[in-house]
């Protein structure tokens, strides 16, 4: 059978055909990369200090329009706030920027954020009210920054116990102040962030039985070997799936801690995660293609490898001679070496891009090889036969 | 006389004397650094009788030629980073000696039929093997690539970063 997939290009706003889709960025490997809320703009980090935001014109193409220079070296991470319109940088210079839109002249201003961290910054989101953001480092500590508004720079708190080595994800649980890191000392924490500065007024919760102040251990999940490349909770809250190093991929509900549902998968490691729904989620990594994994109470499965390539029709039109002379070429029965994935290298950022009625119906994907693709979760059920989400 | 004391604290033409001690060199910076990262106290997984009361069922179930059942036993619980060198050798010469017995062919099968947990034990026997008994290198790949075939990439990755070790 031959399985059809189509996805939106980033370059191209329009339907697209099973070509691969273009390159957004040519010999730059992406660090990360964050939509703004109608998906106008694009925030992209890459290899080097500088960070550039892409607009959408008018044939539908993301051009570049900005570029951030503020951060000395290279910037690790981005993430844009959608409601409060405000995008956070942080790099391997110890910094952190929060860059504010000025309504008279269109630019955007940087403002600095005291991390006081002595290793580079890996990782940064905002939090679910936007009124606070969280910044991994190789400091080994967690950096959890508000605005004050009395010096107007952004100050931060730390959570270092027992984090024991570099922090290479975070995620924010809905409620805004639980946080879940995962790191490099082959663990997955979760950790009260409520910042009695800014009057939070945290409520119980199976993750957090009782009322614990900013910095507090909550559970701590060791499974395996693998450093922890990326962690999300599930869009209520409820669930908390994280991906390692050792090409697992881990599920844990909030009601039952104490079991952690394992898939040791066949493919190499993960570096990235995302819910489409309650009951399933993306993973990617370093077989550049996302895959689905299904969530059932009882269990965690492999779905799908949601990446599949028409086989090209000029292959199946050739002519005996070409095959020979193919064959001759390149001295093997098949071309082994070509990739049959939409991404051609490591994916390492991956980020909902609209959702409805709670499920997320694009995403978009970010790698070592430049691209920047967005997939359109409809188009993938249809194409692959028995795929629930 | 030059007012210089050519002497001290060295002749001309040496070196100074306190490279006559190297010792220096040899200190363990990593112990004294206290942010140094140290693995989880390690548990033992397998006894030291339990992988002797093992080896001698597996040797019991080749006797009976009952290879697959051998291969499932040998798999099970493995001394991962057993303080204990002889146990861990111990155990690896059980695994190895199922692998010897198997007829070329029943291996497809018997690989199929293992768990995933089974395969990455067996895909970790298969590299200590690799490094201890180079010169079985030949049988060792054939249940490489039916390892592979089940587990893939991922079962090997297992095995790069697991830091007991079998």
């Amino acid at each position: 059978k031959q399985w059809y997939q189509r996805r939106v290009a980033i370059t191209a706003g329009i339907k697209m055909s099973t070509n691969t889709p273009q390159q957004l960025f040519v010999n730059e490997p992406i660090s990360s990369h964050a939509f703004n809320k109608d998906l106008s703009q694009v925030v992209v980090s890459n290899a080097s200090a500088e960070t550039h935001i892409f607009k959408k014109g008018a044939g539908g193409k993301y051009v570049l329009d900005t570029t951030l220079k503020e951060h000395l070296e290279r910037v690790t991470s981005v993430d844009w706030a959608p409601n409060s319109n405000r995008i956070v940088t942080c790099a391997g210079d110890r910094n952190a920027y929060v860059w504010n839109l000025q309504q008279d002249t269109g630019e955007w201003q940087p403002c600095l954020v005291l991390l006081r961290i002595n290793r580079a910054a890996t990782y940064v989101r905002w939090s679910p009210n936007e009124d606070r953001f969280a910044v991994g480092s190789g400091a080994r500590l967690l950096s959890v920054c508000y605005f004050d508004p009395e010096n107007n720079w952004w100050v931060s708190k730390h959570i270092k116990k027992p984090i024991r080595s570099t922090i290479l994800c975070v995620d924010w649980h809905p409620t805004n102040y639980l946080l879940a890191v995962g790191s490099c000392d082959f663990k997955c924490r979760v950790f009260s962030s409520a910042l009695k500065e800014l009057s939070d007024k945290p409520q119980t919760s199976p993750w957090m039985p009782k009322l614990s102040k900013f910095g507090t251990l909550l559970v701590e999940f060791s499974t395996n070997n693998g450093w922890v490349h990326g962690v999300k909770f599930s869009p209520s809250g409820a669930q908390l799936a994280w991906v390692s190093h050792d090409s697992s991929v881990n599920v844990v509900s909030m009601d039952n801690q104490t079991k952690v549902f394992t898939v040791l998968t066949a493919s190499l490691p993960y570096c990235c995660l995302l819910w489409l729904s309650e009951d399933s989620f993306v993973a990617a990594g370093h077989d550049n293609c996302p895959d689905l994994f299904n969530v059932s109470r009882d269990d965690v499965k492999y779905g799908a490898r949601l990446d599949i390539k028409k086989e090209k029709l000029s292959e199946h039109n050739m002519s005996a001679m070409a095959r020979f002379q193919k064959l001759d070429e390149h001295g093997l029965t098949e071309t082994g070496t070509k990739l049959h994935t939409t991404h051609v290298n490591c994916i390492t950022d991956i980020r909902a891009a609209a959702t409805s009625n709670g499920k997320v119906t694009r995403f978009s994907t970010s790698g070592k090889d430049g691209k920047l693709v967005i997939w359109e979760v409809n188009a993938l059920c249809s194409a692959i036969q028995g795929l629930s989400i | 006389s030059s007012g210089i004391n050519a002497e001290w604290p060295l002749r001309p033409g040496e070196m100074s004397k306190n490279t006559n001690s190297s010792a220096f060199r040899t200190v363990d910076v990593d112990a004294y650094d206290e942010d140094q990262y140290e693995d989880d106290a390690r548990e033992d997984a397998s006894g030291v009788q339990e992988v002797q009361d093992r080896a001698a069922q597996v040797k019991q179930l080749l006797n009976q030629t009952k290879c697959k059942d051998a291969l499932k036993l040998a798999l099970q619980n493995p001394p991962l980073g057993h303080k204990d060198t002889s146990v861990k050798q111990q155990n690896y010469e059980t695994v190895i000696s199922v692998l010897k017995a198997f007829r070329t062919p029943d291996i497809d099968q018997a690989v199929e039929d293992l768990s995933s947990t089974e395969v990455d034990v067996l895909m970790k026997y298969l590299y200590k093997g690799f490094t201890c008994n180079p010169d079985k290198s030949a049988s060792f790949l054939l249940w490489h690539e039916k390892a592979v075939k089940k587990g893939g990439m991922g079962s090997i990755i297992r095995v790069m970063v697991d830091r007991k070790g079998v």
